[in-house]
């Protein structure tokens, strides 16, 4: 889904709380206007060009603007940047990312990925010389990371666009551009184009880069050598500087699953969510794309494997996996070969509902959930007798409670008149899916740039009280640390909710 | 007249049931062969519809209020009447009989009083009186069916019933709409049976509510018993109780459910270092 008004407004936000203003008004010109050249961009926000091109640079930096160009035939070749919003976004999920870390690896590779989360673009040498540990272990870490697909070679520093539109998702070659979705902004494609190759994105040849450290390149690359044989080393010495940086897709793709088996989890039982995690995790590597609607089909002994594999796994028997798969599996996402594929796509839409459905639930009502419950999973609209009478709500009262849903863009509203032998008016509802999830999206990120506004604000009233010593805090004083202590803890604790809610709606 | 209707034993037994009460569902088998059908005590096939008509027709009592009316007020009970189960609003009453005012409001009084005619609350449009003859049961379109009661919606009974069908759905496990009316039928809780319909609404308001879900069944574990492919039923909480609906993350921060989000700006007026709600969900 694209980010909404307020998506800008919270992406600003956050760039402005991480980077300052300069940089944050460079982004927001960016995000508003859509792509833009240097003039351009130093017309628009009457900052000097040096101003701009370290905004631009602190930027690039940080994988929130790429730069790109397009393939004139005439006339020379202009860089324009486009922001790239999502990323953006993530920012405010590096912690989660930190903890998926801190679940599968070591605390080495926790360091490596905090620091590139850091700094936003490095080279081996920069995560090795970092303050970690001894060399040796910090590559074999590092190698481990890039293998899990964690870290990826960053994009071209130059995108080049081809002129025609069309061109450009048949790069992808013939047969998969029937498959990959066409991008479809312009900001998704450049990214698509800016991407190195699948096969070189995650390599790790020895380049000019690693050779410098000598015998190490060796001896991280052996395994990997032989994966990526037919790739000419040629190519890779004409690289200066081989940048690397964390590969958010991943991450999102890690939260994404997570968030499929919390949802089966509490939808359906322990044991199918640890089943779905077992296939989920088996075939992670094998997924296209991070927003692939079924899973990657497995055959039931891969899954039982991997379903023995954790603790808890252990005392499922063949017969409660099956039973399971079963509750997971439509028929149709069985293969002949008995392989088996989950349809991730409805699981979170399910979850979307729920979010949606416990809006409307809290702001308007058990009558007006019902009613947005029956016209949401009606396949077409409905008469508001018909909907009084489907979920037993007292007539009088339907038409009070439709309209308050109307007025708030939950519900689409169709005047029908019929003439004949009566003149007689019907009004008609349903739900409009896209419009309204785009609407509660939009919401989300107001709510969670409120969140973030309003801690400023109880951050800036407790300033004189934070500045004094510990010992000091007493009696009122002490009465007031406590308070922002917990508004505090529960706006963290509200802010990672909400931005669950927001990736489920926007990234997954 | 019945005495010659011995073409058949069936027609004998019509006999002995007597004509006036509820035999509609009867067919009058007439003699097979030709020779029967001609026989002397044979009766033509419209005379037998005849008498199946005069059967079904309620004849009037002699001694019934409606014989004593006036002219006026006989009328207004025929256009009542006329309108069966549906029942009139007196407006509508008005144009079609064209009687004066007086007489007709005097008209309306005495078949009130005689009993031949009662108010009934039209859901519909509760502010307009309406007519019905008291020899019809007022109908659904008028009432509201079967959840109604005195033109209200019955709330309180609509939530007895479905806390049992929830309990029998919980105790079920899983199941089907049969094996839930059964249930309830067996329980004897309530003193009328509740029709397939209905059945069928209250369920639907239950899985509206988000207390029972639909789950089609697979054949396996739980659904064992049940053949592949049916609707059934399973309660998503324990006991199938109310209100554990799982509060969302928009649901439960202020601006989930704020009612001024649209007006909220971050330099505004209302804005969220100004707002009341932060303050009060803030206040520790």
């Amino acid at each position: 889904m694209p980010a909404t008004h307020f998506g800008v407004k919270y992406a600003v936000h956050i760039i402005t709380s991480h980077f300052g203003n300069l940089v944050a008004k460079v982004c927001e010109n960016l995000l508003k206007r859509g792509p833009l050249t240097l003039r351009l961009l130093i017309g628009f926000t009457e900052l000097t060009p040096q101003q701009v091109k370290n905004s631009l640079l602190i930027l690039i930096q940080h994988n929130c603007v790429q730069p790109f160009s397009v393939d004139q035939a005439e006339g020379p070749k202009v860089t324009q940047y486009v922001a790239l919003i999502d990323n953006i976004l993530h920012r405010w999920r590096f912690a989660k990312f930190m903890t998926v870390v801190s679940q599968e690896f070591d605390k080495e590779c926790e360091l490596i990925i905090k620091d590139l989360l850091e700094n936003g673009r490095l080279t081996l040498k920069q995560i090795t010389e970092g303050e970690y540990a001894v060399k040796d272990t910090v590559e074999k870490s590092f190698l481990k990371l890039v293998n899990a697909h964690f870290v990826e070679r960053c994009p071209a520093p130059e995108a080049v666009l081809e002129e025609a539109s069309k061109d450009a998702p048949k790069k992808r070659g013939p047969k998969s551009s029937k498959i990959v979705e066409v991008p479809e902004t312009i900001e998704q494609r450049v990214v698509a184009v800016a991407a190195p190759s699948a096969a070189m994105r995650f390599s790790i040849l020895t380049d000019s880069e690693t050779d410098a450290h000598g015998g190490s390149s060796s001896s991280m690359s052996t395994g990997d050598k032989r994966k990526h044989d037919a790739l000419e080393l040629d190519e890779f010495a004409n690289n200066e500087v081989v940048l690397w940086r964390a590969n958010f897709e991943e991450f999102i793709r890690c939260l994404r699953h997570k968030a499929c088996v919390e949802n089966v989890r509490a939808r359906l039982d322990d044991g199918a969510a640890l089943v779905l995690r077992a296939m989920l995790k088996s075939t992670r590597t094998a997924e296209k794309k991070v927003k692939t609607e079924n899973s990657v089909p497995v055959s039931f002994s891969t899954i039982y494997e991997e379903v023995i594999n954790s603790e808890a796994g252990r005392n499922l028997t063949c017969d409660r996996v099956k039973a399971s798969l079963s509750l997971l599996c439509d028929e149709r996402d069985v293969d002949e070969d008995e392989s088996y594929s989950v349809d991730l796509k409805k699981i979170l839409e399910l979850a979307q509902n729920d979010e949606v459905e416990s809006i409307v639930l809290k702001r308007y009502g058990r009558d007006a959930y019902k009613m947005f419950r029956l016209l949401s999973t009606s396949s077409r609209a409905l008469e508001t007798d018909k909907i009084s009478d489907m979920t037993l709500v007292e007539k009088k009262e339907t038409p009070t409670i439709l309209y308050k849903l109307w007025n708030d863009e939950y519900l689409l509203m169709e005047r029908l008149a019929v003439t004949g032998a009566r003149q007689a008016q019907f009004l008609v509802w349903k739900v409009d899916r896209p419009i309204v999830w785009k609407h509660v999206l939009d919401e989300m990120f107001h709510a969670a740039l409120n969140l973030s506004l309003r801690l400023a604000y109880e951050d800036e009233q407790i300033k004189e009280v934070q500045l004094l010593p510990a010992h000091k805090r007493t009696g009122p004083l002490g009465k007031q640390w406590q308070r922002f202590r917990n508004v505090v803890y529960v706006m963290h604790a509200s802010q990672l909710k909400i931005d669950d809610a927001i990736m489920l709606f926007h990234d997954f | 007249m019945f005495c010659r209707l011995k073409v058949c034993n069936f027609c004998n037994s019509l006999r002995a049931s007597s004509f006036s009460s509820a035999e509609q569902s009867f067919t009058v088998v007439l003699g097979e062969t030709k020779n029967e059908r001609e026989a002397p005590g044979a009766i033509p096939v419209y005379l037998v519809h005849w008498i199946i008509a005069m059967s079904k027709r309620k004849q009037p009592d002699s001694s019934s209020p409606a014989d004593s009316l006036s002219q006026n007020e006989r009328i207004l009970y025929n256009v009542i009447h006329g309108k069966q189960d549906m029942g009139i609003w007196t407006r509508d009453m008005k144009k079609e009989t064209n009687l004066p005012d007086k007489v007709f409001n005097a008209a309306l009084k005495t078949l009130q009083a005689k009993k031949l005619i009662q108010e009934v609350v039209n859901v519909q449009s509760k502010g307009r009186k309406h007519y019905i003859a008291t020899e019809f049961e007022p109908s659904k379109e008028l009432t509201g069916g079967a959840w109604y009661s005195e033109g209200k919606l019955d709330k309180d009974y609509i939530n007895l019933v479905k806390d049992q069908f929830a309990k029998m759905i919980y105790q079920q496990k899983v199941a089907t709409l049969e094996g839930i009316a059964d249930a309830i039928r067996k329980t004897k809780i309530f003193k009328t049976e509740f029709t397939k319909q209905q059945t069928e609404e209250i369920v639907r308001d239950l899985v509206l509510d988000n207390r029972v879900m639909e789950v089609k069944s697979t054949g396996m574990g739980e659904f064992a018993s049940i053949q592949i492919g049916k609707v059934c039923y399973k309660c998503k909480s324990k006991g199938g109780t109310r209100g554990e609906t799982k509060v969302g993350a928009m649901a439960s921060i202020p601006c989930g459910v704020c009612p001024r989000i649209s007006q909220c700006t971050p330099d505004g007026i209302i804005s969220p270092s100004t707002c009341v709600y932060f303050a009060k969900w803030l206040d520790f």
